[in-house]
């Protein structure tokens, strides 16, 4: 497993991680070269089909990074990255993928230092794991198929109905905590996702 | 309030004369044209660009120094309200503030500016050989040429004095290679009258005379450099492509040792002060050397480690431990020769022990003096100046020269960093705002853009910049390869790649290219969208395209700066980049610009100096302004202050300043008031404040925070437990009263970074030595008899701050060095009444003191007023130390992070009274841009939403952080639109959408399933 490196695919707001991985830079900071970045403004612009297309594409994890719960740039669209990132645990597990493949994690702009450990540690991770599949057991292809099958569902009207309901609870509840988020995206999206994932 | 300038405004010009066109000058040009006035940007030399131009890297962040500036300079060129005179001298001005005429000497540059395509033919052919004075005359160039070359105008030039042709008549090969016909041997030397309102000088700093240099080897031994040739060593563009080479022997020296203070705290050469800069530039050139040559041995001689600026002590901190230097407190009295190619330093410590070892190379880190020509620009300009030839200004006024209407800027008003330096230029140019308020707009014109091309039935031909960035990419990514890669990528019809994409004369030749090839998406890879994005959607306006149609690639941030080790895999990487970025731009259309109003007023957060200053520098250009205080009065911590280091009484100008702040008919001041809550953006806020009584509802364009500080609390060294110890601020107060000290005070002990530099607080309060010097010299004014000890780390008396250190030493006050390791110890004495024992050990004598000290005191540092509530607000980041963080620490030290807000005094970082009064003029000076404008036009990256898909759920409605979509009954049936004006382009509402109904702009669907797709394709 020595020489496996892993492909990562980064989803990185403007204001708090983008910064944060530019500041890095600036300081010299060093951390492995595995991840490519696509900028958004906003972690909350993160669709729930994204990171399920991306691992369907051949990203062997995922890593989400916004602004600290409660600092986003724009009010609470981590809390909204949040309940995408819950869908796609939960349809992860139901493929019998390893959740650690996707990671959403924060680093203000002030803290590349933090940036740098986080995606150093995820990067070892998933280096662990081994490519996508090996650690599950599963033939590569046909997750990556069931994937892209997911990403299409995510797209879907029932899912993102059952995401609609499940942020309103979550505004509604005031609990941002992941437990809670993921516990209400798996209540609300249940019979979507059973439908379509098993 | 900085000068009392009286002006008649039917005749007041609107135009002000800027000399010096170093990054000073630039930056107030540049704030100047912003707020509505014509500005003649007068350089003495070829280009601007100044010294900045000249440095490799830039502390404590090491950021490109050009790749910051170039965009700078770019911006001056295209400007069509800055006229820019090269080779250009004020030598004269005549007239009152508000109408002088200056006069200006041209020196002919035998190149017609206007044809001159910048090829470089000239100099191809040119026979006269000179020395290069932009690489410090360590290589050649020719008598045409151009100082370098990012430099602006993007114009050759002639030097007059080695020119054949213009000499001895013979020659003149350059006018026959030129095919554009720019050569112009028959221009002659010209006056120009120029009529402006006001000036504002900034003309740098001089360098330390050779002579000084000599006495450490230089010019002797070729090994020996100073800290400037160093730096043209180190940079990519520098004679060597980048490598630390010994002169003599062509090798990579192993050992390098860097001198500071040469020619400065220097009594033979006339330079008492400290420059200010030196310590860090030194840090930042040994790192530098080290990360070229990880094996090289660095040493560091210092009297003092003066790294007083924001995060510069961590900078050095980090440095120091990483990259493994050595630092020893001396100062070694001369460099010599050894036969064997080294050079051998001599030097003594402070415990008295001789010391000698032998060097590779040898760094002299050489001070700043005042310009060459100071005093001929002094005669010209009317003003007076200090006697180390400086401009001289008054603390409270530091920007506002002897004459009213002229102001300085830069290092000629004092040694300082580029960051002081680009505040200060912010500051003066709101200054002459405030002055010429009447006038502003009159002669200034609006810049145009050519028509936009409808691309909308065109295919993706997309144009693809790699960026060598000298060597911030191009030593690490081989940037030929990823630029040969991305002519394969799908759409791509140009790919090339580029020493420096953000020079001016690349932006032209990005026009030519998307002209030439019909292009009409652009990638760049470079840098970050984040500093860079602005400069290369401007290039696309000139060429007739949309900004939207552009995507960066960030390969150097993100790339090369962060696998330096792996050169192989940063390449991989930054092609994955480039063909990402290219899928994206392939689905990139033209988006409307919507230009939306400001509400032209201003509201200051705190009413101390910095925030009173700030609302009446913003009132005085015509703005209204609100200003919100927590006290019941205004005044804020300066009014704990009882003398400045002149010996006056600041609360004098600080009362002063109360009085016009509450009598200005634009300065609404609320006190006793909080801020509660915060909405909108700029141009557009709406602040909630609350008093006591009531809450009121503030719209306004703009805020400055201005927040503050207050003194750090200590707890050590008996502090509260014993009535004779002290802090600096308590002996302020009793040093106000008849009586400073009691009767029988015989020895006085101050203790210096008291829960400062790594205690209680991890930074340097900046401003403790300073008041440490001054409250013990007016200790010994007082009682002359006095025993006064001070215990310090590093005596930080930067700049002029010197003259007060040497004074006094003069008046017999004691210095002793502490290590961090070993402090000083204080015990109470033994009866009630009898003085405290105060134990250290003095390494000048090698041994453990006790004294008997009357009175102890302890410089402590300045704690930020807890920003967290507001920065919330605001969604402003704060650092870990809780001050504000800037946009940018060299290039906006004033701007925060988001549009529209401001931050000065205390609440950016620990700083004196002048230094927060600049800081505070320059805030104004941004802040009133928008206001200047009254109008700003947001990036279009907002949602759209396709009624054909919606189903009028009204989930984007819920969700909208800015209630930025609405539904609305079309034909009985729920739609809903969003509110281009209040959309800040999060996306949410995007992700949320049930039927992906909506979509943002730039950030579409398309466009990043590309990237995601594209992500996945191997190369």
């Amino acid at each position: 497993m020595s020489d496996y490196s892993p492909k990562i695919l980064g989803f990185l707001c403007n204001w708090c991680c983008y910064t944060a991985a530019d500041s890095a830079g600036v300081g010299r900071y060093q951390y492995p070269p595995n991840m490519r970045v696509i900028r958004m403004m906003c972690t909350g612009r993160l669709d729930p089909s994204f990171p399920l297309e991306g691992l369907a594409t051949g990203a062997d994890a995922i890593f989400v990074g916004g602004c600290h719960p409660g600092e986003c740039h724009y009010i609470d669209g981590n809390y909204h990255a949040l309940i995408s990132t819950s869908l796609v645990h939960e349809t992860m597990a139901r493929l019998g993928i390893n959740k650690d493949r996707l990671l959403i994690d924060w680093a203000s702009a002030a803290e590349g230092p933090n940036f740098v450990k986080i995606i150093t540690a995820f990067t070892q991770r998933v280096a662990e794991l081994g490519p996508l599949g090996e650690a599950e057991g599963m033939d590569q292809e046909e997750i990556r198929a069931k994937l892209s099958a997911a990403a299409e569902t995510a797209r879907g009207r029932k899912v993102r109905t059952g995401l609609i309901n499940a942020s309103k609870e979550m505004v509604k509840g005031g609990d941002f905590s992941r437990q809670t988020i993921s516990g209400l995206v798996a209540t609300k999206c249940d019979k979507a996702l059973t439908a379509l994932v098993g | 309030m900085n000068t009392d300038v009286q002006t008649a405004s039917s005749t007041l010009s609107g135009a002000v004369m800027v000399v010096g066109g170093g990054v000073a000058g630039v930056q107030t040009a540049l704030d100047l044209t912003e707020l509505g006035y014509k500005v003649y940007l007068v350089e003495k030399s070829g280009a601007l660009g100044g010294v900045m131009a000249r440095l490799d890297k830039t502390f404590p962040t090491n950021d490109c120094s050009l790749c910051i500036l170039a965009p700078k300079l770019v911006e001056v060129g295209r400007d069509p309200n800055i006229e820019i005179l090269t080779k250009s001298e004020l030598v004269g001005l005549q007239g009152t503030p508000g109408q002088f005429t200056a006069r200006i000497k041209k020196q002919p540059r035998y190149i017609d500016e206007e044809v001159c395509t910048g090829c470089g033919q000239c100099t191809l052919y040119c026979l006269k050989q000179i020395g290069d004075d932009y690489n410090e005359n360590l290589e050649h160039t020719q008598a045409a040429h151009i100082d370098y070359a990012q430099a602006v105008p993007t114009s050759y030039y002639i030097d007059a004095k080695a020119c054949l042709r213009l000499n001895y008549e013979t020659c003149g090969l350059c006018a026959v290679a030129c095919q554009a016909k720019a050569i112009r041997f028959d221009q002659q030397e010209k006056t120009l009258e120029i009529k402006v309102g006001a000036v504002i000088l900034a003309p740098g700093f001089g360098r330390v005379s050779n002579e000084i240099l000599a006495r450490y080897g230089w010019g002797k031994f070729k090994d020996v450099l100073s800290a400037f040739e160093h730096e043209r060593l180190m940079c990519a563009s520098g004679p060597t492509g980048g490598e630390i080479l010994r002169m003599s022997d062509q090798k990579h020296p192993k050992k390098i040792a860097f001198l500071q203070c040469i020619g400065s705290r220097d009594e033979t050469c006339g330079n008492n002060y400290c420059s200010s800069v030196c310590c860090m530039y030194a840090i930042k050139q040994a790192t530098l050397a080290r990360e070229h040559d990880p094996d090289c041995e660095i040493t560091l001689f210092h009297m003092d480690i003066r790294t007083h600026g924001k995060g510069f002590d961590a900078a050095r901190e980090r440095a120091t431990k990483e990259k493994d230097f050595r630092v020893i407190y001396a100062r070694p009295a001369k460099v010599e020769d050894v036969f064997d190619g080294g050079l051998l330093l001599t030097w003594a410590t402070y415990d008295g022990q001789h010391h000698y070892e032998k060097f590779d190379l040898v760094v002299l880190s050489q001070g700043l003096e005042a310009p060459d020509d100071a005093e001929q620009l002094a005669r010209a300009a009317g003003i007076e100046l200090n006697e180390y030839l400086f401009a001289q200004t008054d603390n409270y006024t530091p920007l506002a020269t002897s004459r009213p209407g002229v102001y300085v800027i830069g290092a000629f008003q004092g040694p300082k960093d580029i960051p002081e330096s680009v505040t200060q230029a912010s500051g003066a140019a709101a200054l002459c705002a405030g002055q010429l308020a009447p006038a502003r707009g009159s002669e200034t014109i609006k810049a145009s853009f050519p028509e936009e091309r409808d691309i909308s039935q065109e295919e993706p031909r997309v144009g693809v910049f790699v960026c060598h960035c000298g060597i911030n990419i191009g030593g690490v990514v081989d940037v030929p390869a990823v630029a040969d890669y991305a002519k394969g990528l799908p759409g791509v019809i140009y790919a090339t790649d580029n020493l420096y994409s953000c020079s001016q004369d690349t932006q032209s030749l990005l026009i030519e290219i998307i002209h030439k090839y019909d292009l009409n998406r652009l990638v760049v890879a470079a840098c970050t969208p984040r500093t860079h994005e602005p400069l290369f959607q401007a290039t696309l306006r000139d060429a007739g395209l949309n900004r939207s149609l552009f995507e960066m690639a960030n390969i150097r941030d993100q790339c090369s700066w962060v696998h330096i080790h792996e050169p192989e895999a940063a390449t991989e990487k930054a092609k994955d980049a480039v063909r990402m970025a290219v899928a994206k731009a392939g689905h990139l259309t033209a988006l409307e610009e919507q230009e939306l109003p400001v509400t032209p007023s201003a509201l200051v957060i705190g009413g101390g100096l910095a925030g009173m200053t700030a609302a009446l520098t913003i009132a005085e250009q015509g703005f209204a302004v609100t200003l919100v205080e927590r006290d019941k009065t205004l005044g804020g911590r300066a009014l704990l202050l009882s003398a400045d280091r002149y010996g006056n009484d600041p609360q004098k100008t600080i009362c002063d300043l109360i009085v016009q702040v509450n009598n200005h008919p634009l300065i609404t001041v609320h006190t006793k008031a909080e801020v509660a809550a915060v909405s909108g953006y700029v141009g557009n806020f709406t602040t909630t404040v609350t008093t006591h009584k009531a809450s009121e509802v503030i719209n306004h364009g703009v805020a400055v925070l201005a927040t503050g500080g207050r003194p750090y609390e200590p707890s050590q060294y008996l502090y509260g437990q014993s009535a004779r110890v002290i802090t600096q601020l308590d002996l302020e107060r009793r040093l106000a009263a008849s009586r400073p000290l009691a009767k029988k005070t015989k020895q006085v002990v101050m203790i210096q970074c008291v829960g400062s530099r790594g205690e209680d607080l991890s930074y340097c309060s900046r401003v403790c030595c300073g008041q440490a010097l001054k409250n013990a010299i007016r200790l010994k004014n007082a009682q002359p008899g006095l025993q006064i000890t001070i215990l310090y780390r590093d005596m930080r008396a930067y700049g002029f701050l010197e003259d007060d250190y040497r004074r006094a030493r003069q008046l017999g006050i004691i210095f002793s060095r502490y290590e961090v390791a070993d402090k000083p110890e204080v015990k109470l004495g033994k009866a009630k009444a009898s003085p405290l024992q105060v134990t250290y050990y003095d390494s000048l004598l090698s041994e453990t003191m006790e004294l008997a000290t009357d009175l102890l005191v302890l410089s402590t540092g300045i704690v930020p007023e807890d920003p967290t509530a507001l920065a919330k607000m605001l969604k402003v980041p704060i650092t870990a130390e809780k001050f504000f963080l800037e946009a940018h620490v060299k290039l906006q030290p004033v701007d925060l992070p988001v549009d529209g807000t401001y931050v000065c005094g205390l609440a950016h970082s620990p700083k004196s009274m002048d230094e927060t009064i600049a800081q505070a003029q320059a805030a104004a000076g941004r802040a009133s841009q928008p206001l200047a404008h009254g109008s700003i036009v947001p990036a279009p990256i907002v949602s759209k939403v396709d009624p054909e898909l919606c189903i009028g759920c009204g989930a984007c409605e819920t969700f909208c952080p800015y209630k930025a979509i609405q539904i609305y009954k079309e034909e009985k049936k729920r739609k809903a639109r969003t509110i281009t004006a209040s959309c800040k382009g999060c996306g949410v509402c995007a992700a949320r959408c049930p039927t992906m109904a909506i979509d943002m702009g730039r950030f579409t669907f398309a466009g990043i399933m590309a990237q995601i797709h594209a992500f996945g394709l191997e190369n």
